[in-house]
């Protein structure tokens, strides 16, 4: 094991050498797009393993293998609220060996929070790979039944309703920052490490609501009766959950983005073919069935988001979030 | 579904062939990167993350599981041996541990540790069977006060524990809350103390931080003192522990094993927190507190056994609520994700041959480690032998890989490297490193929920105490520092003036159970080592 280890950091030292030579080489020559792609594909992933945009990244990136004949590599590089990962990619040759999985968050949050050296346009967007959209739940036994009742009591004693949200720099927090700019309708927004932190407080009785990414856990805890959800992100409402009003209905306008969109993007200035080659395989692989099941079926869009859509979702968010963290 | 039928189709599951082989796997690569100082569960994990997606989820879970578990084992080899913590929950071995690797008496320590670990690990596993549905709904309960009454208990134990200068040992603690404040703040999420470096957002890496001063400020230390080379003699009769240490160490094996599954159970508990409870209560327990530090064998019993029960029942969270207790039960959390199974209240009902499944492994697992262990102890008692020179650049080329590995980020080397200095400055000083790192991952966890507790009762400080379960802890610590500082009151004015007699026998009884700055102990500091004989260090 010590060998291996050894070894191990060997050959990575080895291929983050070789990787760096690749990408000097591969710098001046613009012609070798026409066949692209003829050598491996690096994805990065701005997120630790096992979450759901490694289960995407790597899903997709599979698909992607099989389509275009070349190995593509998932590389998870956390860190930094995704700054490392970004970082990264904006640095890199935008020949298409090297992309990432991006979001408002990694893209437009981040940097803005943050005074960062990259903005969302150091990117070239691709596509949308899946969508996970955030939803408004309490408990089991609360006291709010309905989305009415929990917007009277937070505009009735503004300040005195908590809500857990994944972190200090998610959309989830911003939303509510929103809500209170921009509707006047103030709630404690308590910042947890992630979806499992937030569901122990709910469980618990230790907030009493969550805007939480409805990823498959918390599905889980809507079908099992432990949570209730009461305000969907989306502009429209969820097929999986037609009950449940969206912020837009009740009356919010504009709160639509506190979802998450898991999108494919490379460096800046990709050349157009090469986005086109990676957006339409994109698009086959969204097609299918076993990528969909893989994701969720609930997250990937039904209708396929190309490099316009994500650039233009990734715009509205600059909009929004500008006047709040510039 | 019954518990006996459940266990039944959990044992089917295990004693299928594959999942045998993945079992003994897990528990033989867990022992191996238990010993290396470095390279331990959470990067392991990591790395063989990928893997696991090719074979069915429970093979997968029961592998990870067992790699846990067996580091729990491992961790220990090191610790007594060369004083070099394998992982975070073998930094209390090393008081204790080492002092009796010292004493010749290595052995008996990695024999107990071994036969506790067990013990531990099969009294969790039969607990986690019984108890898994209703300890759940009790974890649940825990609120951000009870984590800040929890965490700021851990703190205050860290330096009631360092049993050299309590002062130094509060300045180390200190130092170690300031750093844990590097990185994003939690509540707000504005960067502190970075100067720009993206490297810096997350904070310093505690592996690092752990590493460069227990792992490298120890070899550095070392280094500087022998030139010479040295051919320990270390007899190797003695391995199996006598019946006197089973006999003193029976106790501490009991009270680990329950304490360590109940602590372990608690979201955040994790292997740390119950071996320096189960350090502390031993300590608190034994007739003669002043040879703990010195080479008592309960030291090492009492935390081996509580760390291996602890990472046994930190699975009860993660199995029953999808909750994962600790950054390793995070990892396995994502190996089932990825697997497209989300562990959660619907797991025992849903993938019943996963949940027992991966408990029946269990069972087997420990019995694997006991039988893997007895036999190695005398393997690795062998390592002594080896030229310090050569194990320490070997130890550290293991850990600079060890490190790089758990982020592929060159930068924690650098702070490995960095720390690494200031644990040799802080050895040469007399500072003890442990309170240090105690605090640093505390502080985070402290300051997060204490901030977290304000905004959740409106910036009332009441709530810490109202809270039932809070309210209690902090009671306990009052009553700590109240008995703790009345009898140091006693002991200077015993020392100032001349006692009568009757003062005489309330301070023997009262405060003999009070480690810190007793009579003695500084002569017990770096200057006396060398006066000890049989030691990796010898000048002589």
């Amino acid at each position: 094991m010590r060998i291996h280890s050894a070894l191990g950091g060997l050959v990575l030292l080895g291929l983050v050498a070789a990787c760096g030579e690749n990408a000097e080489e591969a710098a001046p020559a613009g012609e070798a797009a026409a066949s692209y792609p003829t050598e491996s594909i690096r994805m990065l992933v701005p997120y630790g393993a096992g979450g759901p945009t490694d289960l995407t990244t790597r899903t997709v990136g599979a698909c992607l293998e099989e389509e275009l004949g070349q190995t593509v590599v998932v590389e998870n590089m956390e860190g930094g609220s995704g700054a490392l990962a970004m970082t990264e990619l904006a640095g890199a040759e935008p020949d298409g060996y090297t992309l990432s999985l991006v979001t408002a968050g990694t893209t437009v949050l981040t940097p803005l929070a943050n005074d960062l050296d990259y903005t969302k346009d150091d990117f070239t967007p691709i596509g949308v790979m899946s969508e996970v959209p955030s939803v408004v739940a309490v408990g089991e036994n609360s006291r709010f039944a309905s989305a009415e009742d929990f917007f009277a009591a937070a505009e009735a004693e503004p300040g005195t309703v908590t809500v857990g949200v994944p972190g200090a720099s998610t959309p989830q927090a911003i939303e509510l920052q929103r809500l209170a700019d921009e509707h006047d309708v103030q709630v404690t927004a308590v910042p947890f490490n992630g979806n499992a932190e937030m569901t122990t407080a709910l469980l618990g009785g230790n907030v009493d609501a969550v805007l939480i990414n409805a990823s498959s856990d918390v599905v889980e805890n809507i079908e099992a009766g432990a949570f209730q959800p009461l305000v969907a992100s989306s502009e429209e409402r969820l097929s999986w959950l037609p009950d449940t009003p969206t912020f837009t209905e009740l009356g919010y306008e504009g709160l639509t983005l506190s979802g998450s969109t898991f999108g494919l993007a490379g460096p800046a200035g990709l050349p157009d073919d090469v986005v086109t080659t990676l957006e339409d395989t994109l698009q086959t692989c969204l097609d299918s069935d076993e990528v969909r099941q893989t994701i969720g079926e609930q997250y990937v869009p039904e209708e396929f988001a190309g490099a316009e859509e994500l650039g233009s979702i990734l715009d509205e968010t600059q909009q929004a979030y500008e006047p709040i963290l510039g | 579904m019954g518990i006996l039928d459940g266990i039944g189709q959990g044992f089917a599951v295990a004693l299928d062939p594959i999942n045998l082989l993945y079992v003994f796997l897990g528990v033989l690569i867990g022992t191996v990167i238990g010993v290396l100082p470095g390279l331990g569960p959470t990067a392991t994990i990591a790395l063989l993350l990928p893997l696991t997606y090719e074979v069915e989820p429970v093979t997968a879970v029961i592998l990870l599981a067992g790699i846990y578990y067996g580091s729990m084992y491992g961790g220990t080899i090191t610790s007594v041996l060369l004083q070099l913590p394998g992982e975070a929950a073998s930094v209390v071995t090393t008081f204790d541990g080492y002092q009796m690797a010292k004493q010749g008496r290595a052995g008996p320590a990695l024999g107990i540790a071994a036969v506790g670990s067990f013990i531990g690990g099969t009294v969790a596993v039969i607990g986690l069977t019984l108890l898994a549905p209703p300890l759940a709904d009790l974890a649940v309960e825990f609120g951000s006060q009870e984590y800040v009454a929890l965490t700021a208990l851990g703190i205050l134990l860290v330096t009631y524990l360092g049993t050299r200068h309590p002062v130094k040992s509060l300045c180390m603690a200190a130092l170690g809350l300031l750093l844990a404040t590097i990185g994003q703040d939690d509540i707000t999420g504005t960067t502190r103390f970075t100067f720009g470096q993206i490297a810096l957002f997350d904070g310093f890496d505690f592996v690092a931080v752990a590493m460069g001063l227990f792992g490298v400020g120890e070899i550095l230390y070392n280094v500087e003192k022998t030139e010479k080379a040295q051919a320990i003699k270390t007899k190797l009769k003695n391995v199996w522990p006598s019946r006197k240490d089973f006999r003193d160490s029976s106790g501490a094996i009991a009270r680990g094993s329950v304490m360590g599954f109940f602590i372990g159970v608690l979201p955040g508990g994790g292997g740390v927190i119950s071996s320096l409870a189960s350090y502390a209560t031993e300590k608190r327990r034994a007739k003669d507190p002043s040879r703990f530090g010195k080479g008592a064998i309960e030291g090492v019993a009492g935390p081996e056994t509580a760390n291996n029960a602890s990472s046994t029942s930190a699975f009860i969270p993660l199995l029953t609520l999808g909750i994962p207790a600790n950054v390793v039960l995070a990892l396995i959390f994502g190996a089932l994700l990825v697997q497209g199974i989300t562990p959660g209240p619907q797991l025992i009902s849903q993938e019943p041959e996963i949940f027992w499944g991966v408990i029946a492994s269990m069972y087997i697992g420990n019995l694997m480690l006991l039988a893997l262990n007895i036999p190695l102890v005398g393997v690795f008692v062998q390592l002594l032998r080896v030229r310090s020179g050569i194990l320490a650049a070997f130890a550290l080329l293991v850990t600079m890989a060890g490190v790089f590995s758990v982020n592929n980020d060159s930068f924690d080397m650098w702070v490995v490297l960095l720390f690494g200095l200031v644990g040799w400055l802080m050895k040469k000083t007399g500072f003890e490193p442990g309170p240090l790192v105690l605090a640093f991952v505390l502080g985070s966890i402290l300051e997060t929920n204490f901030r977290r507790s304000m905004l959740l009762s409106g910036g009332e400080f009441s709530t810490f105490i109202t809270r039932p379960m809070s309210g209690t802890i902090f009671a306990l610590m009052a009553l700590v520092i109240i008995i703790s500082v009345i009898s140091g009151i006693r002991k200077r004015r015993r020392r100032s003036r001349p006692a009568t007699p009757g003062e005489e026998d309330l301070a023997a009884t009262g405060t003999t159970a009070e480690p810190e700055g007793t009579p003695g102990n500084e002569t017990t500091d770096e200057q006396a080592p060398p006066a000890e004989s049989g030691v990796p260090r010898d000048r002589s």
